[in-house]
């Protein structure tokens, strides 16, 4: 690609020809969350809300679209964006939406139109209860922008998406090519340190588990 | 290495620091040590000590095997659909980037907070090419409006009050805004959401690179790296090569040091992982591998570590120095302890020289650094460095300095000249002789009684222990 390339690994060489190699370390690996899975949902929950994520736990599709109806109005939700995937078209989310009179963008829109967006929904495909993060994965159908410019981001997640550790989150994420942990809202403490939530991406993240 | 850099005076810089950005810096400096400590102790030290020594070990063995990880990491990257670029100094870097920028057309770009574009002053030549180059994470939003320099690696507006960013915002932005971190944060979000959906280039740094996969690792809390690398239809990442690590699993070991150390938090609200090039997001994507003296700090067995680094800048919070001078006074883009290691191999000991010095040594900097970078021993081997030279840099310090230090290597080698010395200085000090002291003494020892008195040269040491002994006592 250019000439540099090979001048700077030949240093690299040269630097490293009478070193010391130090070897690859054993990783210790993180301590994990006790418990049955109501237990680790409990404390992944608790763990978002230290990061002031809202949570909420739903058994049904009724509880569903009654929660979809709550947040719709006490957010004043007008438009919203969902992931295209497998996982929220089953539970029928875009159709509860449409029924509660929200206008509904495509996440292939123009990003402007995107911008306009009240909610995004996505999926949480991976889910790392000691933090409470969110692995999202890129694909065509799964579009980041979804979690990104809408002023509130909504998580689904199903109890099978629980991890036991960060590695084990990343060897989930590692074989796609563009991938996001999320945990809580944007933020910032860049003003005498003091925080603020809700900076340049979504203000407000609501996660909800679906334990159908 | 630039146009604009000269010698770094540190003691002049840290004598003219105002006392309400010193106040600032420590309140805040005070406020990231705690949550720090907190975050820490929820971990568990343990666990926490384990994950150090993994993260030093692991980092040791990234930087001592770039020859094997760095062309892994481009043809995993050349494979995933991006371009890969290598720059041996600031001035090729630039004229990379801006190269980009002009093959797009782009006129308007946004920019995710990174140290390295300061180091190679990147803003300053995409302005010349007449780019607008935005800064977008909110700290360095604001040192940007002021026409001011980060002074911290991880909060480059740690010397600010909100009272001043208030009154800035009114002054530049002409809005109204309360001295409140959320309502000055909101007026931030929008200004800057149309700029970031109409810019046409991203440009940021990166954490990390695995060479396992050939991915970028971004790790940001404002939700800004995440606009500037998917909205634009081009990405630039600029990264030095020693960012560069095995695999996921090390990535998964520094992202539990990263955020703690820096801002407390048990991991940031946004890690991204961006491989190449991906359907609905930027249609280019060009890795910047960075050399720029950092092939020559790896040659340097003694401060080979310095590469270790990954810019939490924790250092920089705990020490006394930086905590009573600023990070401005460090007179470069890196401040603290680490830029008083990193500054003067980059830039050179000739530039940088005083930085090794400005540290008392306490120690606490290697304590808190959560790759273990030794810096109290870099700091003893680059004032070596600084005053005697070595096979790296030539000796800086003023010629009877060096003179002064040499002689004194050979006295205290000869017995029988150490011996002489100490009689000749008797009746030296005697036109200085006041009392018991030496209040004023010429150039250079003066530098040391314009501070304090010196005290008189007296008795003689090893005759008191002569009398001693045979005297049977």
């Amino acid at each position: 690609m250019n000439s540099t390339r090979d001048p700077i690994l030949n240093r690299v060489n040269d630097a490293l020809r009478d070193a010391r190699r130090q070897t690859m370390p054993v990783l210790p690996r993180e301590p994990r969350v006790s418990g049955d899975v109501n237990a680790r949902i409990a404390g992944t929950m608790a763990a978002i809300e230290y990061v002031s994520g809202k949570t909420r736990r739903v058994k049904s599709k009724d509880e569903l679209r009654k929660a979809l109806a709550e947040l719709v109005n006490a957010e004043h939700v007008k438009k919203a964006t969902v992931w295209e995937n497998q996982e929220l078209q089953e539970v029928g989310i875009l159709e509860m939406l449409s029924q509660l009179d929200v206008e509904i963008v495509s996440p292939r829109a123009d990003k402007h139109d995107l911008a306009q967006c009240d909610l995004g929904v996505t999926s949480a495909d991976v889910v790392l209860p000691q933090t409470g993060t969110l692995a999202l994965r890129t694909t065509p159908e799964q579009a980041e922008i979804v979690s990104l410019l809408p002023r509130v981001h909504l998580a689904i997640f199903r109890p099978s998406a629980l991890r036991a550790d960060l590695a084990e989150v990343l060897t989930q994420v590692k074989d796609r090519p563009h991938a996001v942990l999320i945990t809580g809202p944007s933020r910032t403490a860049d003003i005498e340190k003091t925080l603020a939530i809700g900076v340049h991406g979504p203000k407000m993240l609501h996660v909800w588990s679906y334990e159908e | 290495m630039s146009h604009t850099l000269t010698h770094i005076d540190f003691r002049r810089n840290s004598q003219t620091v105002p006392p309400n950005i010193l106040a600032a810096t420590q309140k805040n400096t005070r406020t990231a040590v705690l949550k720090r400590a907190e975050a820490v102790e929820q971990l568990g030290v343990a666990y926490w000590e384990q994950l150090r020594q993994a993260g030093h070990d692991l980092r040791l063995h990234s930087i001592t095997h770039l020859d094997h990880y760095l062309p892994q990491l481009e043809s995993k990257v050349i494979a995933a659909g991006g371009q890969v670029h290598w720059a041996d100094d600031a001035e090729h870097a630039r004229q990379i980037v801006v190269e980009i920028a002009r093959q797009h057309h782009a006129t308007r770009v946004t920019k995710v907070k990174s140290m390295l574009s300061e180091e190679i002053e990147l803003n300053d030549a995409l302005r010349d090419a007449g780019i607008t180059a935005l800064e977008t994470d909110l700290g360095e939003y604001i040192v940007q409006l002021d026409g001011s320099r980060p002074s911290h690696p991880t909060n480059p507006s740690l010397h600010y009050t909100k009272e001043y960013i208030a009154d800035l915002f009114q002054r530049k932005l002409g809005v109204n805004a309360p001295p409140e971190p959320t309502a000055l944060t909101e007026i931030a979000r929008v200004k800057l959401r149309d700029e970031f959906l109409a810019a046409e280039m991203g440009i940021s740094g990166g954490n990390f690179l695995v060479a396992e996969t050939g991915t970028l690792v971004l790790v940001t809390n404002e939700g800004n790296g995440r606009m500037c690398t998917t909205l634009p239809p081009v990405h630039v990442a600029v990264v030095g090569i020693e960012k560069v690590i095995p695999d996921w699993s090390c990535a998964a070991i520094l992202l539990q040091l990263l955020a703690r150390s820096t801002t407390g938090q048990q991991i940031s609200s946004y890690t991204t992982f961006i491989t190449g090039t991906r359907a609905g997001g930027p249609r280019e994507f060009h890795l910047v591998l960075l050399d720029n003296g950092r092939t020559r700090i790896l040659q340097d067995v003694h401060a080979r570590e310095t590469l270790l680094c990954i810019r939490c800048g924790a250092c920089a919070n705990i020490c006394p120095v930086f905590n009573q001078v600023g990070g401005h006074a460090y007179g470069w883009a890196y401040s603290g302890p680490i830029g008083a290691i990193l500054s003067p191999q980059l830039i050179g000991t000739r530039l940088a020289g005083d930085l090794p010095f400005a540290s008392s040594l306490c120690g606490a900097c290697a304590e808190t650094c959560p790759v273990k970078i030794p810096i109290p021993e870099i700091l003893l081997h680059l004032r070596h460095r600084v005053v005697e030279g070595d096979r790296f840099a030539r000796p800086v310090a003023p010629a009877i300095l060096r003179v002064g230090t040499q002689a004194g290597t050979l006295a205290l080698a000869l017995s029988w000249l150490y011996a002489l010395g100490t009689r000749i200085l008797k009746f030296a000090q005697l036109p200085f002789k006041r009392g018991e002291w030496l209040p004023a003494l010429p150039p250079p020892a003066n530098r040391w009684t314009m501070v304090r008195p010196f005290p008189a040269f007296g008795a003689d040491f090893r005759a008191w222990w002569r009398r001693r002994v045979t005297s049977g006592r």
